[in-house]
């Protein structure tokens, strides 16, 4: 007879068992885009880096641009699962699968923006072989790696019973099951393991997010460029990070809602939940633009100046003022009020503000380089068909990665929505009393003392 | 945590041939090793390099008295998790 909570949860594992159309329809369509960036890349690999619109003075653009917001998205998945877990958020249990897989998908994109940037990818190997400590380049290189293994291993551990219960229940795979479930049969001493494993990595993920953006912005901020030279770019990035994070999870959660039937798991209260978490983000982002800028038009550099009415009136004010509407305007018009209509306002601010943190990005990189410090002329960037190759690729890769995993593994923890449902309400019920002062007269009260 | 088969049907899951599966779950046990390892050991080249050529080494150490300790965490919990659960002999 099939365990009840099986059938239960049946909607959890029918993406894996079965392949609609749609499936083949969204891997042709993300197919294209990355063919097109794959030929974009073959060119600029066969031609050099003169097939794209970078030069001199702007040697970086749309690359850089996607590696900071690419690695900034990875924010998303980790440290929001990670706090979310620490802090016994009940409402997590179907988010922190998305989460996390979304962090390691973007952190192999991301990543790979740097590989793609370089005009003679060959050369990678001289960093390997002689890279320098000195370089925050190298800072990133290391943070980056530190991130991507401790969220594998994070996106891995928590996997584990999910794997053993596609092991147990589903035809397909079954050797792939078997070696990924190692041995899982859900005994006290491999529970004990696997919980004490999560705590620790849950801990130790949150300072390595954290340190991963901050070390991002150093490559800016270490420099002594106008705009890029700033002591709060490290939580300015963190902030803009777990911003763009929690917008990318947003998106993530609705498509596969819609995609898969989760509606039964993915609840207005938790969009509306993560709405709040974003409208507070946009807050803070706001209140980092506007601390960073005005300290900046307070100074009354001369070369701040330059970049800093380049980006508000001159020609990079549609980025600058379209990232404070995508950003700022939009999310707060949607988000303040999520009485009615909480998705349909959620998703329109978390599609702005994944627009809006591109842009941010965007604006970072491109105006400073176009007028810096050094006696360069003026430059303008206009990205060719190659970056714009490189970016639609770059998007549908990591689309394609995350459909490819809902194909292979469930994107919604069964384990833990299993958990929740048999021992959540009388753990959280415990946990209630534990916090509230005693209703009853308490037995050994004892005498009160000053301070 | 619940039991992910219901406890009844463990015999079931094990359709693949014992040794192979238990060789490829040391094998990424052991893979991990081998790339946090590598990891290191890039780390610590790196630091050898500075000091040979006399390159501020102490920029190299500073970065990797963080970066190491936290590879060797990485790498002890995972192993943690791999030993606890491949050693486990209860309800087998």
């Amino acid at each position: 007879m099939a365990d009840p909570a099986d059938t239960r949860d049946a909607a959890l594992l029918a993406p894996i068992e079965r392949t609609g159309r749609g499936f083949y329809w969204t891997v042709g369509l993300l197919s294209l885009l990355i063919l097109w960036g794959a030929v974009a890349y073959w060119t600029q690999f066969d031609e050099g880096l003169g097939v794209t619109g970078l030069h001199q003075p702007v040697s970086w653009g749309f690359y850089v641009t996607n590696f900071v917001f690419f690695i900034g998205i990875s924010h998303a998945g980790t440290l929001i699962s990670a706090i979310l877990r620490l802090s016994k958020a009940e409402w997590r249990r179907p988010i922190t699968r998305m989460a996390e897989v979304i962090t390691v998908m973007v952190l192999f994109i991301g990543a790979g923006q740097i590989l793609v940037d370089l005009g003679r990818p060959d050369r990678m190997m001289n960093i390997i072989r002689y890279g320098r400590y000195q370089s925050p380049l190298l800072w990133d290189a290391t943070s980056i790696s530190a991130y991507l293994t401790a969220s594998m291993i994070y996106l891995y551990i928590p996997m584990i019973p999910d794997i053993a219960i596609l092991r147990d229940r589903v035809r397909k795979r079954k050797l792939l099951y078997s070696v990924l479930a190692m041995g899982w049969t859900g005994s006290e001493h491999q529970q004990k393991v696997l919980n004490r494993a999560i705590a620790i990595m849950a801990v130790l993920v949150i300072p390595i997010a954290v340190s991963v953006h901050t070390v991002v912005s150093f490559v800016f901020s270490m420099t002594l460029q106008p705009m890029w030279r700033s002591t709060i770019f490290g939580p300015y990035f963190v902030v803009g990070a777990i911003f763009s994070g929690i917008a990318a999870l947003i998106v993530a959660m609705l498509v596969f809602r819609k995609a898969y039937g989760l509606h039964g798991y993915l609840k207005p209260i938790h969009f509306r939940y993560l709405g709040q978490l974003l409208l507070v983000m946009s807050l803070l982002w706001f209140y980092f633009t506007f601390a960073e800028y005005l300290t900046a038009y307070y100074g009354n550099e001369p070369e701040e100046m330059h970049v800093f009415w380049a980006k508000f009136s001159g020609p990079f004010w549609p980025f600058f003022w379209g990232m404070a509407v995508t950003n700022f305007v939009i999310p707060v018009l949607c988000l303040v009020r999520l009485g009615r209509h909480t998705i349909g306002k959620v998703l329109t601010a978390s599609l702005s503000v994944t627009v809006g943190m591109w842009l941010e990005r965007f604006i970072i990189v491109v105006p400073t380089l176009s007028n810096p410090r050094l006696p360069f002329g003026e430059g303008i960037y206009f990205p060719t068909w190659v970056e714009w190759g490189e970016l639609a690729g770059s998007f549908a890769l990591f689309a394609l990665f995350f459909v490819l995993f809902t194909k292979l593994f469930p994107v919604i923890s069964i384990w833990e929505i299993r958990e929740g449902r048999e021992v959540g309400l009388k753990e959280v019920e415990e946990r209630l009393l534990t916090y509230l002062p005693e209703t009853a007269e308490p037995r050994h009260a004892e005498p009160e003392r000053g301070w | 945590m619940p039991s992910p088969s219901g406890g009844g049907d463990m015999r079931r899951l094990t359709s693949a041939p014992d040794r192979t599966v238990r060789a490829l779950q040391w094998g990424i046990a052991a893979g991990t090793v081998l790339f946090i390892g590598a990891i290191i050991l890039w780390i610590t080249h790196l630091i050898r390099t500075a000091w040979r050529l006399g390159d501020v080494p102490s920029a190299s150490i500073g970065i990797s008295l963080v970066a190491i300790p936290v590879f060797l965490t990485v790498l002890g919990v995972g192993l943690y998790v791999f030993w606890g659960l491949l050693t486990d002999r209860s309800e087998r």
